[in-house]
C-alpha cells in the first residue's frame, strides 16, 4: 500500500505532508480529463460559437457539414431533449443560442466528429448569416442605455450625507479595474460517456460537480439520479470552473446522448479565452470625508461591475464586493451602492476573491490618495483607520469583528520588513535618481469567510473503512491544486489516529456524496474538513464500542470506559490504563466480524450565519482571515517597466493544517494578484472582440516577475475557534496582498512629481499606464 | 536535380524510451510530416505526461528535452516546446519525456533528483504545468551545476505556472542541481551515443512526400538550394517557431516545406579582426553564448528574447526573413549596419539589412534564395551600440516597441554618426531619419536631446493594438532616446 497510490515514492516527514499528488505530478502520471485512455469509440466535440457580440441569426446552412465524412452529429437548440437553459442561479443563459446571439463566444451549434481535424474542418463548413445589432461593449455604454442586469444593491450605515457635509476634507474620484482571464493551465474539459438507458457518466473539470449534474439533468431532461459526475483533479480553476465548467459538461453530454458514443470537449487555449467569462471589470465612483489626521468619517461609493450577457454568479460577486469596500478600516458613515450592468460580452464569473479584489483596490487607493493629500505616509493613514478591538469594530453591514489580527500583523510586519528605515532610504534614492524611482507600500487584507449565500455553507462526506484497516475518504470538495485532498487526508489521519498512508482521498463523485456546494469561497477545507470529521466521529464511536467489548473480555473487573479511549499512532488505547491497547487494523477486522458498519456519512453546516439582503444587515461570515504585505518596487520612468525588489507577507491562517500548502496558496495567490495588478491587460474592441485571446498578447507572470526577495510567513499562535483543527481558509485572501505592489508602483510614479501631484492611476498598472501617468505628472510639474 | 527513388526517403528515426523509433510516413495515415512532437507523444498510450497548454510555445507545458550529438561525440541536452516542433525535426536525436526521468534500472524505482526536489519544495499544485517544469529542470540539471538565480530563471521563463508563484520551483532548482548533472542518463549515455551515430550515419536528404504534403530535410546547402529552385513556394523552416503557428493556430495545411535544421553549413559563427559572420541556421541560444562578451547589445537582446525553449530552436534567419514589424533583432541589425549574404543555386550576393526589408513582412528575398549568413562589422570601441525593448511583461513577450541605436561621438562630444532604428513603431523596422538628421553634428547634450525627443514623438504614426496604445508607443519611443543619453553622458 502506498499513500500516493503511485508507482514511485518520495520520502517526506509526516508532519508536513507534501501534496498528495506531488509524485504523480512530477512523473507525469497524474491523469486529467484529456488524458483518460479510451478505446477507439471516442468522438471529439466542437462548439461552434457566435462571431458577433449582438446579432440576429438570419439563416444557417448545415447541409455541407452534415455531409462531411466523419461528422457524427451536428446539434442546435432544437435538438436539446430537456430545457435549453444553463444559468446556474438565474435562468437567463441559454445552453445553445436560438434566434439571437448576445456575445462573441456564445455557443450556437455542437459538432461531434471522429477526430479533431474533422471537427475543425466541419466548423469551417458552417455558414451562419447574422444581422448585426448594436452591441454594448463596456460598462460606460451600459450605463448610458440603463442596462442593469438586476436592481441595484445597497448597504448603509450611519448618515453619510450629513457626515460629508460636516467633514474637514472631502475628495471625489473614480477608479477603473480591469478584467482578468483565469488562465488555468488545463483548459475547460469534459468527457461524457453514455451508459445504459438514460445513464450519463461525466468526467468534468468542474469546481461544482453537483451543479454540473443538475445542469446536465436539466438539458438532457433526465432525473438527476441518472447522471454521475466525477472529477479526480483539475489543472487549475481559480473560480473559472465554478459555473462555467458546467457548460462544457452540458455540451459534451448532449453530444454523447445524441451519438451514444463517448464525447470529449477539450478547448483550445484561444477558444477558452474567447468563450469563457472573466473577473468583472469594475468602475467605481467615490466621495470620502476625513479629518486633518486622516481619519475617515464618511464614504460614499457607487460601484459598477460588468456582468456580461448573463447573470452567472454576478449578484453574489457584487454582494461580496459591497461587503469588502471597508477592507480593514472602520468607517462610521457609509453608503455603498452596487450595480451590475449587462453588456455584450461573455458572462463574467467567479475568480479568486469574488468581487473582494475590486472593492479592496478601491478603498486602498482612496487611502493612498488621502495620504498624498495630507502629505503623510500611507501607512500612517491605514494604521489610524484600522478596525479596533473593543470599539470601532462593527462593519457597515453590522457584523462584529472578533479576533482582530490587524495590529498584531502590523507590529510584526513593520518590524520584520524594516518598513520605516526603508521608507527613508527610498526617499533618498528617489531624490538622487532622475530616471529610476522606487516605491514602497504596506497593504492589509481582511476577508470574510463563508459563502455569502448562506444555504451553500454545507458539506457532506462518506468515509469507508475496509477490512484491511485502510480508509477511503469521499467528500464534496474538489482538488484543483490547492491541496484540499492532502488536508482532508491529514484531517482523517489526525481524527482517526492512524498514519496518512492508510488513508486515500477518492476522486470527487456525485454518487458518493450528493448535493454538495462548489469548492469555492476559500471554504473547501472548512466545510469538508468538518464533514469528514463528523463521519469519522460516527465511525469512532462504533469502533470504540468494539474496543470496549474486546478490552473488557480481559479486564472485566476494571472495565474500560469509552470516554477514556484514545485513537493514536495506529492504536486505540485506554488513557486510564495505558497498557490496554489494540492496533487499529486488528479492531477493524473484529468490527467486521461483529457486523459493525464501517462506513459513515458526515455532514456540516456553518453555524450562526445569516444576512438580510433588504436591510443590508447581518452576519454573513463565520470569521475573517487577515493578512498584510509590504512591497518595494522600482520603475524605469522612461519605459514604464517595473521590478519587484522585495515583498514581505505575514498572513493569518489560524493553526495551519499544512504549512507548506498554506504558504503555497499565499505565494501563488499573491503572484496571481500581481498579474492582475500589472501585466494582465484585457482589451475588447468596440464590437466586443477580445483582443488578448492568447498568451501571445495576454501576459500572466513568469518566473522573472516574482519579487527578487520574497518572504512569506504565517502568523503564529493564533488558533481560530470553531473551525476544523482551528485553521483558517487561505485560498482567496492572499490575492489581495498584491495591492502592496500596485500601490508601491503608484508611490514610485508619485515620486516623479515629488508626491505633490495625485497620479492618474488604474488597474492594471501596465507599463503603458505607468508611462502615461508619468508623462502627465511631468507636464504639470516641470 | 530531380527527386529519384534513391533520394526519396520518407523514414525518420529517433530515440524514444532508450530505443530507436522509426516512422515511415509512407506507411502511416495517422502521422504527417508536420505532426508535432506534442501530438505524436500524446497519441501514444504511455506519453500523456506531456501537456498542451497553448499550442504556440508560450506556456511550456509541452516542454520535452532533446539529446543531441555534439562536436565531441557527447550528448547535449536542450529543452524545446514540443507543440511547435515537427516530427522530422527530431530525426537523429534522442527525445526525452517526463516519463523517462524515473530511474527504473535499479531494483528500487527512484525519482530523478529534480523530481524529488520539486516534490519536497511543494513545487506543484494543480500539476498541469509540472511535466514541462520538470523537463526544464532536467535540462538545467544536466547543463549547470549550482546555477545562479539568473540561470535558473532563464531556464524556466518559458514555463508558465498559474498556481505556485514560482518560488518553490526556484528552491527546487537550487536544491537539485548540485551533482554535476550526474544521473541515470549519464550511465546510458555511451549506449545512446552509439545509437545516434548509427542513425546519423546516413547523410541523405529526407524527402517525405505524401498525398497532401512535401517535406524536405537536406543535409547540404547545395541540396537545399536545388530544392528551393525546384519548389520556389516551399516554406523555409529551421526551428519553425513562427511557421508552425500557421498550423497549430490557424489550422493551415503546410503543403511544401524545406527544413534547414540539418544543414551544418548554416550553423557557423566566425570572427576576424573586422567582422562577425553568423550563420542564419545557428540557434539564437548558441548565438547568445557566442556574443556574450563580444557584442553586448546583441547579448542584451537575446537575454529577453522569448524563452530558452524557443531560443533553442529559433534562428536568426527566421527572425530576419519573417520581416515582422516587431521582430526583435531587426532594429539592432540596423544599428550594426549588418549585411546579409544571400545565396541561390548559381549566385551569391550581399546587401545591407536596411535594403533587405522592403515593407510589412516584405523582403528582397527571391523565391529561389536563402539567407546564408549575417555579417556584423566589429564595432569600434568608440562606437556606442545599444538595444532597448519595451514590453508589457519583461520576458517572453513580444515588443511593444524595440530600438537599436548606434552613436559615434567625437572627442568634443559632437554627434558624428547616429542611427535610431525602431521596431513596433511602423509597419516595418524603420529609422527615425528626421530625428537623426536633427541630431547629426549637434553636441550630445540634454538640451538637444529634449528637442530631438519632440521631433521623435511626431516622427512615427504607430498603431494601437492588443499590446499597447499608439500614445504610449510614442512616449516610450522618445524616452528611449533620453535613456540612451542617460546611459552615455557620464
Amino acid at each position: 500500500m502506498n499513500k500516493n497510490n503511485s508507482k514511485y515514492k518520495a520520502e517526506h516527514s509526516l508532519s508536513d505532508l507534501p501534496h498528495e499528488s506531488a509524485v504523480k505530478h512530477v512523473t507525469g502520471e497524474s491523469i486529467y480529463i484529456n488524458d483518460i485512455n479510451l478505446n477507439d469509440h471516442l468522438l471529439i466535440g466542437k462548439v461552434v460559437y457566435s462571431k458577433h457580440a449582438h446579432a440576429n441569426i438570419r439563416a444557417c446552412d448545415l447541409s455541407k457539414v452534415r455531409a462531411l465524412q466523419g461528422v457524427h452529429t451536428v446539434l442546435d437548440y432544437n435538438d436539446i431533449p430537456g430545457e435549453n437553459q444553463m444559468g446556474p442561479v438565474v435562468h437567463d443563459e441559454l445552453c445553445l443560442a436560438e434566434q439571437k446571439v448576445t456575445f462573441i463566444g456564445q455557443a450556437i451549434f455542437l459538432i461531434a466528429a471522429e477526430n479533431e481535424e474533422i471537427a475543425i474542418q466541419a466548423e469551417k463548413l458552417i455558414n451562419i448569416e447574422y444581422e448585426p445589432l448594436k452591441a454594448i461593449p463596456d460598462i460606460e455604454a451600459a450605463i448610458k442605455t440603463d442596462a442593469l442586469i438586476a436592481p441595484p444593491r445597497k448597504i448603509e450605515c450611519g448618515n453619510v450625507e450629513n457626515a460629508l457635509k460636516k467633514t474637514e476634507h472631502c475628495l471625489k474620484g473614480k477608479l477603473i479595474s480591469g478584467a482578468q482571464e483565469h488562465w488555468y493551465l488545463e483548459t475547460q474539459s469534459c468527457l461524457a460517456i453514455p451508459g445504459e438507458g438514460k445513464e450519463m457518466n461525466i468526467f468534468s473539470s468542474t469546481q461544482h460537480p453537483s451543479e454540473t449534474q443538475s445542469i446536465i439533468s436539466q438539458v438532457l431532461g433526465v432525473q438527476k439520479n441518472e447522471v454521475v459526475v466525477e472529477i479526480r483533479r483539475m489543472g487549475g480553476a481559480f473560480g473559472g470552473k465554478e459555473t462555467q465548467g458546467n457548460h462544457y459538461a452540458a455540451w459534451s453530454a448532449l453530444l454523447a446522448n445524441a451519438t451514444r458514443r463517448p464525447v470529449k470537449i477539450h478547448l483550445k487555449r484561444e477558444e477558452d479565452q474567447i468563450m469563457t467569462g472573466k473577473r468583472h471589470r469594475c468602475l467605481s465612483k467615490y466621495e470620502v470625508g476625513f479629518n486633518n489626521k486622516g481619519i475617515i468619517n464618511a464614504l460614499k461609493i457607487d460601484l459598477n461591475i460588468d456582468a456580461g450577457a448573463a447573470t452567472d454568479l454576478t449578484l453574489a460577486i457584487l454582494e461580496r464586493a459591497l461587503f469588502h469596500v471597508d477592507n480593514a478600516y472602520f468607517i462610521p458613515n457609509m453608503l455603498v451602492i452596487g450595480k451590475a450592468w449587462k453588456t455584450n460580452l461573455p458572462p463574467n464569473t467567479a475568480f479568486r476573491g469574488f468581487g473582494g479584489p475590486q472593492a479592496i483596490a478601491l478603498i486602498e487607493n482612496i487611502i493612498d490618495r488621502i495620504a498624498r493629500f495630507l502629505k503623510k505616509d500611507t501607512i500612517d493613514i491605514r494604521y489610524k483607520n484600522f478596525y479596533k478591538n473593543d470599539t470601532n469594530n462593527i462593519t457597515h453591514y453590522g457584523q462584529l469583528i472578533k479576533n482582530n489580527r490587524l495590529f498584531k500583523l502590523y507590529e510584526n510586519l513593520t518590524k520584520s520588513s524594516d518598513y520605516f528605515n526603508r521608507r527613508k532610504e527610498i526617499n533618498k534614492f528617489n531624490f538622487e535618481n532622475e530616471f529610476y524611482k522606487k516605491g514602497l507600500a504596506l497593504t492589509p487584507v481582511k476577508f470574510g469567510i463563508s459563502f455569502t449565500t448562506s444555504f451553500l455553507n454545507q458539506a457532506g462526506a462518506l468515509v469507508n473503512i475496509y477490512q484491511d484497516g485502510t480508509v477511503l475518504v469521499n467528500h464534496g470538495g474538489v482538488e484543483m491544486g490547492q491541496g484540499l485532498h492532502t488536508k482532508m487526508q491529514y484531517v482523517a489521519s489526525a481524527e482517526l489516529g492512524i498514519s496518512p498512508e492508510f488513508i486515500k482521498v477518492n476522486a470527487t463523485n456525485t454518487s458518493k456524496v450528493p448535493n454538495t456546494s462548489a469548492t469555492a469561497a476559500s471554504s473547501g477545507s472548512d466545510l469538508n474538513g468538518m464533514a469528514v470529521k463528523n463521519a469519522i466521529e460516527k465511525l469512532k464511536s462504533r469502533i470504540a464500542q468494539v474496543v470496549i467489548e474486546e478490552f473488557n473480555k480481559t479486564y472485566s473487573e476494571n472495565p474500560s470506559e469509552i470516554k477514556n479511549l484514545e485513537f493514536n499512532n495506529n492504536y486505540i488505547l485506554d488513557k486510564k490504563y495505558p497498557g490496554r491497547k489494540i492496533p487499529f487494523k486488528q479492531i477493524i477486522q473484529q468490527a467486521y466480524l461483529k457486523r459493525v458498519s464501517l462506513s459513515a456519512t458526515g455532514f456540516y453546516k456553518t453555524p450562526g450565519i445569516y444576512y438580510d439582503k433588504d436591510k443590508g444587515k447581518g452576519n454573513p461570515f463565520h470569521y475573517y482571515a487577515f493578512g498584510m504585505a509590504v512591497s518595494e518596487i522600482i520603475i524605469d520612468t522612461l519605459t514604464g517597466q517595473h521590478k519587484i525588489i522585495r515583498t514581505d507577507i505575514l498572513h493569518d491562517v489560524g493553526d495551519s493544517i499544512n504549512k507548506t500548502l498554506d504558504k503555497g496558496q499565499i505565494e501563488g495567490g499573491f503572484i496571481q494578484g500581481v498579474g492582475w495588478c500589472t501585466t494582465e491587460d484585457i482589451k475588447y474592441d468596440e464590437n466586443g472582440n477580445l483582443l488578448n485571446h492568447s498568451p501571445d498578447t495576454y501576459k500572466i507572470p513568469t518566473i522573472r516577475d516574482i519579487p527578487e526577495d520574497f518572504k512569506v510567513e504565517l502568523l503564529e499562535g493564533v488558533p481560530n475557534p470553531n473551525t476544523i483543527r482551528k485553521s483558517k481558509a487561505v485560498g482567496e485572501p492572499p490575492f489581495m496582498l498584491a495591492f502592496s505592489v500596485w500601490l508601491a508602483i503608484k508611490d514610485a510614479i508619485s515620486a516623479v512629481g515629488n508626491h505633490e501631484i495625485e497620479p492618474e492611476f488604474s488597474l492594471p498598472a501596465t507599463n503603458e499606464i505607468i508611462l502615461q501617468s508619468i508623462e502627465k505628472i511631468k507636464k504639470k510639474f516641470f | 536535380m530531380i527527386l529519384n527513388s534513391k533520394l526519396h526517403k520518407s523514414i525518420i528515426r529517433f530515440i524514444l524510451d532508450g530505443k530507436i523509433k522509426e516512422i515511415d510516413f509512407s506507411k502511416t495515415t495517422e502521422l504527417r510530416p508536420t505532426t508535432t512532437v506534442l501530438n505524436y507523444l500524446r497519441s501514444l498510450p504511455d506519453h500523456k505526461g506531456v501537456k498542451e497548454g497553448c499550442a504556440e510555445g508560450d506556456c511550456g507545458a509541452c516542454t520535452v528535452v532533446l539529446g543531441e550529438l555534439n562536436e565531441n561525440n557527447k550528448l547535449s541536452y536542450k529543452t524545446i516546446t514540443s507543440c511547435l516542433v515537427f516530427l522530422p525535426m527530431i530525426h537523429g536525436k534522442q527525445l526525452i519525456t517526463v516519463e523517462n526521468l524515473v530511474d527504473r534500472n535499479n531494483k528500487k524505482v527512484l525519482l530523478h533528483p529534480v523530481q524529488h526536489a520539486l516534490v519536497k519544495s511543494n513545487g506543484s499544485q494543480c500539476g498541469y504545468c509540472t511535466p514541462g517544469i520538470i523537463m526544464s529542470l532536467f535540462a538545467l540539471y544536466k547543463n549547470h551545476n549550482n546555477p545562479t538565480r539568473e540561470i535558473i530563471e532563464d531556464a524556466l521563463t518559458g514555463n508558465l505556472c498559474r498556481c505556485t508563484g514560482y518560488q518553490p520551483i526556484i528552491n527546487a532548482a537550487q536544491k537539485a542541481c548540485t551533482n554535476n548533472g550526474i544521473d541515470h542518463f549519464t550511465e546510458k549515455e555511451p549506449e545512446i551515443v552509439e545509437l545516434l551515430k548509427q542513425i546519423n550515419k546516413e547523410e541523405k536528404t529526407i524527402s517525405i512526400i505524401t498525398e497532401t504534403q512535401k517535406y524536405f530535410k537536406p543535409r547540404l546547402l547545395s541540396e537545399a538550394l536545388v530544392l528551393k529552385r525546384q519548389y520556389p513556394n516551399a516554406l523555409i523552416i529551421n526551428g519553425a517557431s513562427e511557421i508552425a503557428l500557421k498550423q497549430t493556430k490557424k489550422y493551415e495545411l503546410l503543403k511544401e516545406i524545406i527544413d534547414l535544421s540539418d544543414v551544418d553549413e548554416l550553423k557557423i559563427f566566425k570572427e576576424n579582426d573586422k567582422e562577425f559572420i553568423i550563420g542564419t541556421g545557428l540557434s539564437l541560444e548558441k548565438i547568445k553564448a557566442n556574443v556574450k562578451d563580444k557584442l553586448p547589445a546583441f547579448y542584451d537582446l537575446l537575454k529577453v528574447f522569448a524563452s530558452l525553449q524557443i531560443r533553442n530552436i529559433a534562428t536568426l534567419g527566421g527572425n530576419i526573413a519573417s520581416a515582422s514589424p516587431i521582430g526583435d533583432t531587426l532594429p539592432l541589425l540596423f544599428a550594426y549596419k549588418a549585411k546579409l549574404k544571400i545565396i541561390c543555386s548559381d549566385n551569391e550576393r550581399s546587401l545591407y539589412i536596411t535594403d533587405f526589408i522592403k515593407g510589412y513582412r516584405l523582403t528582397d528575398l527571391k523565391p529561389d534564395e536563402i539567407i546564408k549568413s549575417v555579417i556584423i562589422h566589429r564595432p569600434d570601441k568608440k562606437e556606442i551600440i545599444k538595444y532597448y525593448k519595451v514590453s508589457k511583461r519583461k520576458d517572453l513577450d513580444i515588443s511593444t516597441l524595440s530600438a537599436g541605436f548606434r552613436l559615434f561621438l567625437d572627442k568634443d562630444k559632437n554627434i558624428k554618426e547616429i542611427i535610431l532604428a525602431y521596431g513596433g513603431m511602423a509597419a516595418f523596422t524603420k529609422r527615425a531619419c528626421k530625428t537623426e538628421k536633427f541630431l547629426l553634428n549637434k553636441k550630445w547634450q540634454r538640451h538637444y536631446i529634449e528637442k530631438a525627443m519632440e521631433i521623435l514623438y511626431r516622427e512615427y504614426e504607430p498603431i494601437s493594438d492588443a499590446r499597447a496604445f499608439a500614445e504610449s508607443r510614442r512616449i516610450a519611443a522618445k524616452n528611449l532616446l533620453l535613456k540612451l543619453y542617460s546611459e552615455t553622458s557620464h
